[in-house]
């Protein structure tokens, strides 16, 4: 087995919605190995996004513990949790989430520059590695789907992090761009030896993952096969 | 850090009208503020600068406490131990042709070298003779007079020119530089005694004394010894109170520009949500968004700081006029330039939108801080207000309310403590607004249906539903149109005061000589008392004095005749209060009583010609002719204590009923005429006062359209937004069927809609605003009572501003949606 770089413990969150109490998660207990590419299935509101919003740290758990690269996040504190979002973890959403006044390359410069590299020559690296050469300076406006969530993901990959978190990532796209992002980042990820959690609807997913979990009302569980997903 | 910032500033540009609207409402505070603080300096310098250019060397004036002083003083000054140089002075006024005033200098042109530079002028730019030639002229023609060479200019007079004036025609025998910009006639001390019928009479000495206390203890009794310190005091006391008006309006401008500000600001927080999940979900910190977000509201509150500082300077060229003819009409003659440019107006102007835009933001900084991440990226943002957050928003309210109530409470200590009860008053008004909108949706809905179908129906569900945009643009908007009506209520109340103040007290049937510039002659008093048919002639006087080291005045008047003909509204006592006035006591004015807390039965003690002489004042009356207060006397009192026999005006009384009332006033006006006397009948000299009244006010109404102006770029800022922000909500009307007249349609009756509520909560808001001013803002600045008259007319033209302000502000908007409107869809990004 290999090392540990994301493992959460009797993970609970809970929400109060006008006076009705429910629970996202109840008692994830997960332990992800560093490098490996992990796929998340589950119906809407099963919590899915919740989880991962929880190991990025952006939302803190009603009871349980996260720890990401041996580091407990509730120890971390605000400052440390923001240290940990702009240097070891990397996203890519659903709805893509490009600051639309900055052109593609200012946009995965971004991501650079708040680790403190001053040097764009990385940004315009990882553009190419996704296949925009010469796309550099549009907008996200000016580019169609596909090629926003390349950007997203160069955005993710150019800081080179241990983690990325993908929610949805082809699921504002058509399936034939899907396929080729999802085959993008996969390949990328592994090639990085970065772990990739990759919340999905889509079955396909399934044939990229080295590991396979369902999410249903807040719990999560080990899947060993796509036929058995789809079962 | 670079790209967070850059990623908010492209915003600036991205959204061009936006950001114009948001620019050009900062601007417009700003310009407010500026304009008044630059009108305001530039009066204050010129009579700083007048009063040190005419005070030249002197230390220390001596004069009678009323009236001229006579001539053979002189002689004792000039020997008295303690005083190195005199100079006597005329310090009179004439009126030109077309009507303006003029100081008129007489002087002594060899005493007063001493002084002032201005005997050492006369001829300065001419050869050795010519030069000899002009300073002859001077001392010996009658009538010759030197003119500053600014009035020179305006007139287009030069050496040689004769003009006219009240007091007979001049002639210019030399032009002189002014430094101050003051006008300025310089006249032998003997042609000016000549001229104003002076002989063996002026008007004060100026001198350089050595020994203050000595001096002073030789010379207290029936004189009044002012120092340069005590002048500039009294200066100051003259025109305390108006300059706090002044300084107070234009803060109420910029209050409103920084409620702009925080409505811009808000906007750009809610649209800058979603960017600040993105960049907290990407590893920037909050102090990093929030200072990108600073950065962005400072560079536009400094652009439209620089653009108001220089917008202020032009506005001040034409509000020093207004503040100049104000203070001319209602304290003494002052024509003040407007101040040089300076590079300091755009610093001010700067710093003054960059503090506003600082303060305006920090509660959207302080929201932009809270951004939940995992809310805003999965699409929640928090448009909708919760109910409780509108009732705590409330309560935050009625706390501001009841902190304006204590402050309105001690307003007595401090008028500065007013002011502020009066700003916790608006902010407190302005936080109910979220509620008013809450609860005039259900009421709105069916009128806007019934109006304008659908569309109206949605548009008022739409200012509920972005409760935290409009909520900000209304209380912006209600705040102007609330200081319209409150200044518009009490401006009315005011001058309704003023009216029956002037129908109780002012009820001769003729004014003779009332404009200040000319004296009646004492033969021609009794040439009219000749005149059969005539009930009685008031004879008035009126001087400034100081008491009690402050600023007030005395007034002698013909108390027989004002007890037959005149109806007096008394604050204290009543009409028994005449026949002790006859028998020497005093009345005093309602301001003078509050300022100096002079009651009847009180005794007060004035300084006269033969030393101080106690009076009894017999009773209070209403009186709007000066805030400084009055002191009212029988004119055989006023001739014993100061033997001054000086008649301002005289006001003629005809009973009713006597069958020649016609001719006896037409034989009167004749006389006068005749006389070279200014006649006004009562119609005539109220109009006048009115006039008066109506003139000081102008700044007053400025601001009044510069804070409406402000909030209209807060209306279509909040418009402008909603429409950039409901791109999305478009494309799903369109998707629906909604046509791009539905949708102006919608858009105007937004803007109808949050007009209307601005307005309804400004009937309520602008009266009690209008009852604060007045009962205790005037009250504490000015010291008399201003009673409230209800009158239609501040709330039917603030109506129809708020409907043209509303229907303007959906302008630019309106043209958006049919530019975009018709390629809309339903888009993610």
């Amino acid at each position: 087995m290999g090392e540990s770089i994301i493992r959460t413990y009797g993970l609970w969150k809970r929400y109060e919605v006008q006076g009705h109490d429910g629970a996202a998660i109840r008692g994830v207990d997960l332990d992800i190995q560093r490098g490996q590419i992990v796929v998340l299935f589950g119906k809407s509101g099963s919590g899915k996004t919740t989880y991962l919003n929880l190991i990025a740290g952006l939302d803190m758990p009603t009871k349980g513990r996260i720890e990401i690269d041996g580091q407990d996040l509730a120890v971390l504190g605000e400052a440390g949790r923001t240290l940990l979002r702009r240097n070891k973890l990397g996203f890519v959403f659903q709805f893509f989430n490009l600051l639309p006044t900055l052109t593609a390359l200012e946009n995965v410069y971004l991501a650079l520059e708040l680790t403190g590299v001053a040097d764009a020559k990385p940004a315009l690296e990882t553009l190419a590695l996704v296949d925009l050469r010469g796309k550099e300076n549009r907008y996200p406006h000016e580019l169609s789907g596909g090629e926003q969530q390349r950007v997203a993901i160069a955005r993710a990959l150019v800081k080179k992090p241990s983690i990325i978190l993908a929610d949805e990532p082809t699921g504002n796209l058509d399936s034939a761009t899907g396929t080729q992002i999802l085959a993008l980042l996969v390949e990328t990820c592994r090639a990085a030896g970065t772990t990739l959690i990759m919340v999905s609807h889509a079955l396909n997913t399934c044939e990229y993952a080295d590991r396979i979990l369902r999410m249903t009302d807040g719990r999560i569980v080990e899947v060993s096969t796509c036929e058995a997903l789809a079962h | 850090m670079k790209s967070v910032i850059r990623s908010f500033l492209r915003y600036i540009v991205r959204r061009r009208g936006l950001s114009a609207l948001q620019l050009l409402g900062i601007a417009v505070g700003v310009t407010a503020a500026v304009g008044m603080m630059l009108a305001s300096r530039s009066a204050l310098k010129s009579i700083e600068g007048a009063v040190d250019f005419l005070r030249g060397g002197a230390t220390h004036t001596l004069e009678r406490p009323t009236g001229p002083l006579e001539e053979k003083v002189l002689a004792g000054l000039l020997t008295d131990p303690a005083v190195r140089t005199v100079a006597p002075v005329i310090d009179r006024q004439v009126r030109i042709e077309g009507g303006e005033r003029i100081r008129l200098l007489g002087l002594d042109p060899f005493l007063d070298r001493e002084i002032r530079s201005i005997a050492d002028r006369i001829g300065e730019s001419e050869s050795g003779d010519v030069r000899r030639k002009i300073f002859t002229s001077f001392l010996f023609d009658p009538g010759a007079v030197l003119v500053d060479a600014g009035t020179a200019k305006r007139l287009g007079l030069s050496a040689g020119s004769i003009f006219k004036t009240s007091q007979g025609p001049l002639r210019v025998v030399y032009v002189f530089p002014n430094p101050t910009g003051e006008p300025l006639i310089v006249a032998d001390i003997g042609h000016a005694q000549e001229l104003f019928g002076m002989r063996g009479a002026i008007d004060r000495v100026d001198m350089v004394i050595i020994d203050d206390d000595p001096f002073r203890a030789r010379w207290v009794r029936g004189f009044k010894i002012e120092s340069n310190h005590q002048k500039a005091e009294t200066l100051a006391a003259l025109l305390g109170a108006f300059e706090l008006n002044l300084q107070v309006l234009s803060l109420f401008a910029l209050f409103v520009g920084v409620f702009l500000i925080y409505n811009t600001a808000m906007f750009a927080v809610v649209s800058r949500r979603r960017d600040a999940g993105i960049l907290l979900a990407i590893g920037a910190s909050r102090r990093q968004i929030a200072a990108a977000f600073l950065v962005e509201v400072l560079l536009l509150g400094a652009a439209g700081g620089a653009l108001g500082g220089v917008l202020g300077f032009l506005l001040s060229g034409f509000l020093v006029k207004v503040v100049g003819n104000a203070i001319s009409s209602l304290y003494f003659f002052l024509k003040p330039a407007a101040l040089p440019w300076s590079f300091l107006n755009l610093a001010g102007g700067i710093f003054l939108g960059a503090a506003a835009s600082l303060v305006g933001c920090l509660p959207s900084l302080l929201e932009l801080g809270r951004v939940q991440p995992v809310r805003v990226l999965q699409g929640r943002t928090a448009s909708r207000s919760a109910p409780t957050k509108t009732k705590n928003i409330a309560l935050l309210g009625v706390l501001c309310l009841v902190v304006a109530g204590i402050l309105f409470g001690l307003a007595s200590r401090h008028v500065y403590v007013g002011f502020a009860g009066v700003f916790a008053f608006l902010i407190g008004a302005s936080l109910f607004t979220g509620l008013a909108i809450v609860l005039s949706v259900p009421v709105l809905k069916p009128l806007f249906s019934v109006a304008m179908g659908l569309s109206g129906k949605i548009a008022v569900g739409n200012i509920r539903e972005n409760l935290g945009r409009t909520s900000v643009a209304v209380a912006a908007f209600m705040i102007a149109l609330s200081l319209s009506i409150g200044l518009g209520a009490m401006i009315d109340s005011f001058r309704q005061s003023v009216v029956w103040w002037m129908n109780s007290q002012l009820r001769g049937d003729l004014y003779i000589s009332t404009k200040g510039d000319v004296n009646v002659p004492e033969d021609f008093y009794e040439e009219l008392g000749a005149i059969q048919g005539i009930g009685g002639i008031d004879i008035f006087r009126n001087v400034p004095i100081t008491f009690r080291g402050k600023p007030a005045s005395i007034t002698s008047i013909d108390a027989s005749v004002l007890q037959r003909y005149d109806r007096f509204v008394w604050f204290e006592g009543g009409g028994e209060n005449w026949e002790p006035v006859k028998r020497g006591s005093v009345i005093v004015s309602e301001s003078f009583s509050r300022r100096f807390g002079v009651k009847k039965g009180d005794r007060i003690s004035l300084e006269g010609a033969d030393g101080p002489s106690d009076l009894a004042v017999t009773g209070v009356f209403y009186d709007y002719s000066t805030e400084h207060g009055v002191i009212m006397m029988d004119r055989s009192t006023y001739l014993k204590l100061f033997r001054d026999r000086t008649i301002n005006s005289l006001g003629i009384f005809i009973d009713v009923t006597n069958p020649n009332r016609r001719q006896i006033i037409d034989e009167v006006k004749h006389r006068a005429l005749v006389r070279g006397l200014p006649v006004a009948t009562r119609e005539e000299f109220h109009k006048r006062i009115l006039d008066i009244f109506d003139g000081t006010f102008a700044v007053t109404r400025s601001m009044r359209v510069l804070a409406v102006i402000v909030a209209f770029f807060g209306i279509a800022g909040a418009l402008m937004t909603l429409f950039v922000e409901r791109r999305k909500e478009f494309g799903i009307y369109r998707a629906l069927g909604f046509s791009t007249g539905d949708m102006v349609r919608m858009t105007i009756a937004e803007s109808v809609a949050m007009g209307f509520i601005s307005f309804a909560m400004s009937t309520l808001v602008g009266t009690a605003f209008a009852l604060i001013l007045i009962k205790v803002i005037n009250l504490q600045s000015f010291n008399w009572t201003v009673f409230y008259h209800f009158t239609p007319q501040p709330y039917l033209v603030t109506a129809l501003t708020a409907l043209a302000a509303s229907l303007a502000a959906a302008a630019y908007p309106v043209w958006s949606v049919f530019r975009k409107y018709p390629a809309m869809q339903i888009r993610e990004e």
